[in-house]
């Protein structure tokens, strides 16, 4: 049996005319934390939104365990136990944090469990479950967010930016809590991001995109920082 | 850093630019109205005048709701108006040619009263997109009940008929409709096209951030409605004459209604589609119901269904896709204009406290930003720092405590007053026009300081050189022509911050500027800001996590915490503080 959970192979996709991703490959292995890095425009997102089933594939192939996912709806990878905490206002903006939360559960009785993890992590999105998401500042609708996507127990799951806007202790019980996760349930996680400290310290493996492809990658390790902020200087 | 381009810009003429085939469809089209009631029956001239007439109301709606994102109903109010205006005076005062003069006044200066009125009433700061279309609900509703009330003045549920009606013939009735309605698409399509029109697409797409550009949205939007209705009755007086009948039907949401669906079949936003459905689904109608009686009402509806499920974007949809403006813009640089130093604080906020029912979000907040100054604020996350930018910038906030700028109480000011007065904001979560190019959201942040034209698109951006940096260091001079949906979440970002930089505020208040952006990114950017507000004598108020960041740029830093500013002081005194210390590695936030 092999680790490898999530493949993706010469990945193709973008928006009207323009190809965003031109070729993209990156394998996610088993209990890993892979963080991908690149300067904006890069097709970091893309990626991500493709492999969730939210654009379609224009050439290429994903697949999930050996088995080709490429066309799967999103909700079909969620059922899989993928998980995906997007980037851009995710959140129900009128509903309460308690309503985001139970939306993302096929029924309320997995709620009490859903809720002992949330707590876990951001304890203070507890205190305040009829609060409505919209009114939650910037930084705490990241911390929902991503609550969101670590209660369903997902066995992948795909990060996109989640440090941003939110206070450094806060970014450093996130790096805990993913870890955590990593070690206690094995999940794989990839983390799209820019904050360096961040990813570097909460993933084993980097990769780095540039226009559309993976230009280079490796392990975590003391020299990485330096290979990869020569890769995203101008 | 990217080479700037130093020409001025041109403007380009429109008509040139696009307009030839246009002009010849002009013409052809043209041709085929005046020459029509050659080859024409009657009947067939008759409903077709009638349905050009219908087609300019469709066009009136497709500016108030496809461009400019207000869905009406009550278009047919201001039709009726004018077709009832007219009938009256000819009814009730007589013919000739003095009256006639007075019913096409009338006709045209009632409407247009009765719109902006209307419109006054529908878009002041806050109001919902809801709340203008109910109002255009009931304005018909009350117009056509009106009419039913006036017994034999306005002829009740019969209507008027039979009054003297300017003697042109049928003919010369359809030339008239059809040359009105030529000109009127015409003019619609060009000023739709030119830098005015991208304002109303702004204010369909973004208003919030049409207003923080200092775009005067609803009184764009009250002037809109108010020549629309004039048009409005000037159709209502050509159907009066041409028609020889007005009935209250004509003034009812029904009929305002069905001006709705002429445009949704036509197709939103393209000025032809609308015109094309209100001729096409009148003229089948007038058709279909003589020979099928109430069946092809049914057959309608089918064709209603069956578009909006296989031509999602109307019969506009039929003609190859507008291409976009092929070549980029160029840009152009604004020489720098230092700010006046002054010991004077720019801003001063005393007694600031801010809460939503009990829920206290800023208290007892006391700050002053003198010109020159970069001041961070920092603080947990929920500590209020967003809500105290938007304090600063919406003065129809309610508060209590003082704020001025620039020596004015920004009390009671919406936000592009505030604008005006000299603030800049970017928002935490980009806010840019979505349905634009990058080249035409950059243009607009410059709208209040060059006066967009009705009549044609500049060619080039004159832009302050610290927006030319950011737009060059993140690529985006390159994407000039591209649309914004494309653009990634931390092109959005900087995007918004060229945007709110090239409006050349004297206070610019960043929310997380960089976020999305990498770690040398953002060190440019900053150097950016730091020469915006240390050489050139901005002031900026900068929200950041990023220590480092804010270390390198600002002059001062103020803590926020639990809605309260509990340090203000120089950098170094600030970062080494506990309470920063615990913020930024403890557990301050629960």
């Amino acid at each position: 049996m092999t680790d490898d959970r999530l493949v993706i192979e010469a990945l193709t996709s973008g928006y009207g005319e323009t190809d965003i991703l031109q070729g993209a490959t990156l394998t996610l292995r088993r209990g890993e934390i892979l963080a991908l890095m690149g300067r904006n425009g890069m097709g970091k997102t893309t990626l991500l939104k493709t492999v969730m089933g939210l654009i379609p594939t224009r050439g290429g192939r994903v697949s999930l365990d050996g088995v080709p996912i490429n066309g799967k709806p999103p909700a079909w990878l969620l059922a899989q136990g993928v998980g995906y905490a997007p980037q851009e206002l995710p959140l129900f903006q009128d509903l309460s944090i308690r309503d985001n939360l139970r939306l993302a559960l096929r029924g309320d009785r997995d709620l009490a469990t859903a809720l002992k993890i949330v707590e876990r992590n951001f304890p203070f999105l507890l205190e305040r479950l009829d609060q409505l998401a919209g009114t939650l500042s910037g930084g705490e609708q990241k911390m929902l967010i991503l609550s969101r996507a670590l209660m369903t127990e997902p066995d992948i799951l795909l990060i996109d930016e989640i440090s941003e806007g939110i206070q450094p202790s806060v970014v450093q019980r996130i790096e805990t809590a993913l870890k955590a996760e990593r070690e206690q349930r094995g999940v794989s996680i990839l983390v799209v991001e820019q904050n360096l400290g961040f990813a570097l310290g909460v993933a084993d493996r980097w990769a780095v995109m540039k226009l559309g492809q993976i230009v280079d990658e490796g392990a975590c390790d003391a020299a990485s920082r330096e290979t990869v902020l020569k890769h995203l200087s101008i | 850093m990217a080479d700037r381009v130093h020409s001025s810009p041109k403007r380009g003429r429109l008509l040139t630019r696009h307009g030839t085939g246009l002009a010849l469809l002009g013409l052809l089209t043209l041709a085929l109205v005046l020459l029509g009631p050659l080859f024409l029956d009657r009947f067939t001239q008759n409903v077709l005048t009638r349905s050009m007439i219908y087609a300019m109301m469709a066009i009136t709606v497709d500016l108030l709701w496809g461009y400019t994102g207000i869905l009406t109903f009550g278009q047919s109010a201001f039709f009726g108006a004018g077709a009832y205006a007219t009938a009256l005076i000819l009814t009730h005062v007589g013919g000739g040619a003095q009256n006639f003069a007075l019913a096409l006044v009338l006709s045209v200066i009632l409407p247009m009263a009765l719109a902006a009125l209307v419109g006054w009433l529908s878009f002041y700061h806050k109001s919902t997109p809801l709340y203008a279309s109910v109002i255009s609900l009931v304005v018909p509703i009350v117009l056509s009940q009106a009419i039913f009330a006036g017994g034999s003045f306005t002829g009740s549920s019969s209507g008027l008929v039979g009054y003297p009606v300017m003697k042109l013939g049928a003919a010369n009735y359809f030339r008239l409709a059809g040359v009105a309605l030529i000109l009127f698409a015409g003019l619609a399509w060009i000023i739709v096209r030119s830098d005015a029109g991208r304002v109303l697409i702004a204010i369909r797409d973004n208003p919030l951030r049409a207003a923080y550009l200092g775009i005067r949205t609803q009184r764009v939007q009250i002037i809109l409605m108010t020549v629309l209705g004039g048009v409005a009755g000037l159709c209502g007086f050509l159907y009066a004459n041409a028609g020889r009948i007005v009935a209250p039907e004509i003034a009812g949401f029904g009929f305002g209604t069905q001006m709705i669906v002429w445009t949704a079949l036509g197709g939103r936003a393209s000025i032809f589609g609308p015109a094309l459905g209100a001729i096409g689904i009148d003229y089948l109608g007038a058709q279909l119901s003589g020979s099928m009686p109430y069946v092809w009402q049914l057959i309608i509806g089918v064709l209603f269904v069956v578009m909006i499920l296989f031509m999602p974007r109307g019969l506009a949809g039929l003609l190859p896709r507008r291409q976009r403006t092929a070549a980029a813009p160029t840009l152009a640089t604004l020489p720098d204009r230092p700010q006046e130093s002054s010991k004077d604080a720019l801003l001063s906020v005393t007694g600031l406290r801010k809460a939503y029912g009990n829920f206290v979000v800023l208290d007892g907040i006391e700050l002053e930003v003198r010109p020159g100054e970069l001041i961070s604020v920092v603080g947990p996350n929920g500590a209020g720092k967003t809500t105290f930018l938007r304090c600063l910038s919406d003065g129809t906030e309610t508060i209590q405590g003082t704020i001025t700028l620039a020596g004015q109480n920004i009390a009671g000011r919406p936000p592009e007053d505030v604008v005006a007065l000299g603030i800049g904001r970017k928002f935490q979560v980009a806010s840019v026009f979505e349905s634009m190019t990058v080249a035409e959201c950059l243009r607009l942040a410059r709208a209040t300081h060059e006066r967009p034209t009705l009549w044609n698109r500049a060619s080039g951006i004159h832009l302050p050189s610290a927006a030319l940096d950011i737009l060059a260091l993140t690529g985006l001079d390159k994407k000039l022509a591209e649309p914004v949906s494309g653009l990634s979440h931390g092109m959005r970002q900087s995007l918004e911050l060229a945007m709110v930089v090239a409006m050349l505020p004297r206070l610019i208040l960043l929310d997380e500027p960089t976020a999305g952006l990498t770690k040398a990114e953002r060190t440019l950017i900053g150097e950016v800001l730091k020469r915006l507000t240390q050489e050139l004598g901005y002031a900026a108020i900068l929200i950041e996590h990023d220590l480092d960041f804010v270390k390198e740029i600002s002059q001062r830093i103020v803590v926020l915490h639990q809605g309260r500013l509990v340090m203000d002081g120089p950098v170094e005194e600030v970062v080494n503080s506990e309470l920063v210390r615990s913020i930024y590695s403890g557990m301050a936030h629960d």
